[in-house]
């Protein structure tokens, strides 16, 4: 991508966020969100986090024949594991790195 | 409210932000890490932490610029996973009626997911000042978030690639997802969101917001099998 149009991007994307940051908050909440909207909001935070992670224990290119990174699945479990308990993202990814440096070193 | 109890809850935010500094500062080292290390200049790696100033998104455009997605494809789904901050910015509302125009912007550009929930378990709690803990914690983690991301820019390609630092996003994401996971209906969203990024290959880069859309929808399917479920209920 040419440079001005990566600033174009970056600028469209922290105008976007600004905006929806700032929407209520600038109204001074007249109006509530309507339900179905709460609702959609609700569950794409789950969504496109588990989005993000999934291919990042994969040993390849996700696909029909993706397959599992052991190591780092192994990781990505102690680390769920850990935030699951604690509700600490920091023991999360100490206990998960720690998890995949062990296991690389073996 | 007096100058000095407007100060006082300043403050307090300011000294909420101690344990989450560590947590803040590993994941904006390696937001700038990783956006210096996609081939993005400087300033626009930067531009990324104080613009959209939104990890996860800011990791979601990384990967989009890296994977050659075009510019719209980047915006829309960098988006939609900041959508989310019109849920706090509709709660957050009623703590700035009576503020300055001045206070309401500089508290929707600083709105983060970490001084949100903080700040809502404080108003939660009956807490006066909610206005002024929310900006010296959002402030606080802004700066925080500016010097790490400084940091990660110009230092992340010193570290060695065995030492597998890229795999701190994930556990990061992780760290945050686990305990989002309290029913059904948000883990089936989580499942299906993982799974349509794992086995749907999309043109354009698509499969981000296609897991978006497919699990928000599960989700919502989920919660009408199990209406107890429910946010909020």
């Amino acid at each position: 991508m040419a440079e001005i149009a990566t600033w174009g991007v970056i600028a469209a994307l922290g105008l976007a966020t600004f905006a929806t940051r700032l929407s209520f908050l600038a109204l001074l909440g007249e109006g509530e969100l309507p339900l179905w909207l709460r609702r959609i909001l609700h569950y794409v935070p789950p969504a496109i986090l588990a989005a993000i992670i999934a291919p990042q224990v994969l040993a390849g290119a996700p696909g029909l024949a993706a397959t599992l990174d052991g190591p780092r699945t192994v990781a990505a479990l102690a680390g769920f594991a850990v935030a699951y308990a604690t509700r600490s993202t920091f023991a999360s990814i100490a206990v998960g790195m720690a998890v995949l440096w062990g296991l690389t070193l073996l | 409210m007096s100058s000095l109890d407007r100060r006082q809850a300043f403050l307090a935010g300011v000294r909420a932000c101690i344990p989450l500094a560590p947590g803040v500062l590993l994941f904006g080292m390696v937001c700038g890490a990783a956006a210096a290390g996609v081939g993005l200049t400087p300033g626009q790696s930067f531009a990324l932490s104080w613009m959209v100033f939104a990890g996860s998104s800011q990791i979601v455009a990384t990967q989009l610029f890296a994977s050659g997605a075009p510019g719209w494809v980047i915006v829309l789904t960098g988006w939609i996973v900041n959508l989310r901050f019109m849920m706090y910015s509709a709660s957050l509302a009623q703590h700035f009626r009576g503020e300055s125009r001045g206070a309401r912007w500089l508290a929707g550009y600083l709105l983060t997911d970490q001084a949100f929930a903080v700040t809502l378990a404080r108003a939660l709690d009956g807490r006066k000042g909610v206005a002024g803990f929310f900006l010296g914690i959002a402030f606080t983690l802004w700066l925080l978030w500016q010097v790490a991301s400084l940091a990660g820019i110009f230092l992340g390609a010193l570290v060695p690639a065995s030492w597998s630092m890229d795999f701190v996003v994930a556990l990061t994401f992780i760290g945050v997802l686990a305990p989002l996971l309290r029913d059904r209906a948000m883990a089936g969203a989580a499942v299906a969101g993982g799974l349509t990024s794992v086995f749907l290959v999309l043109p354009l880069k698509l499969n981000l917001m296609a897991a978006a859309l497919i699990g928000a929808a599960v989700g919502i399917a989920l919660e009408k099998l199990w209406p107890k479920s429910r946010p909020g209920a």
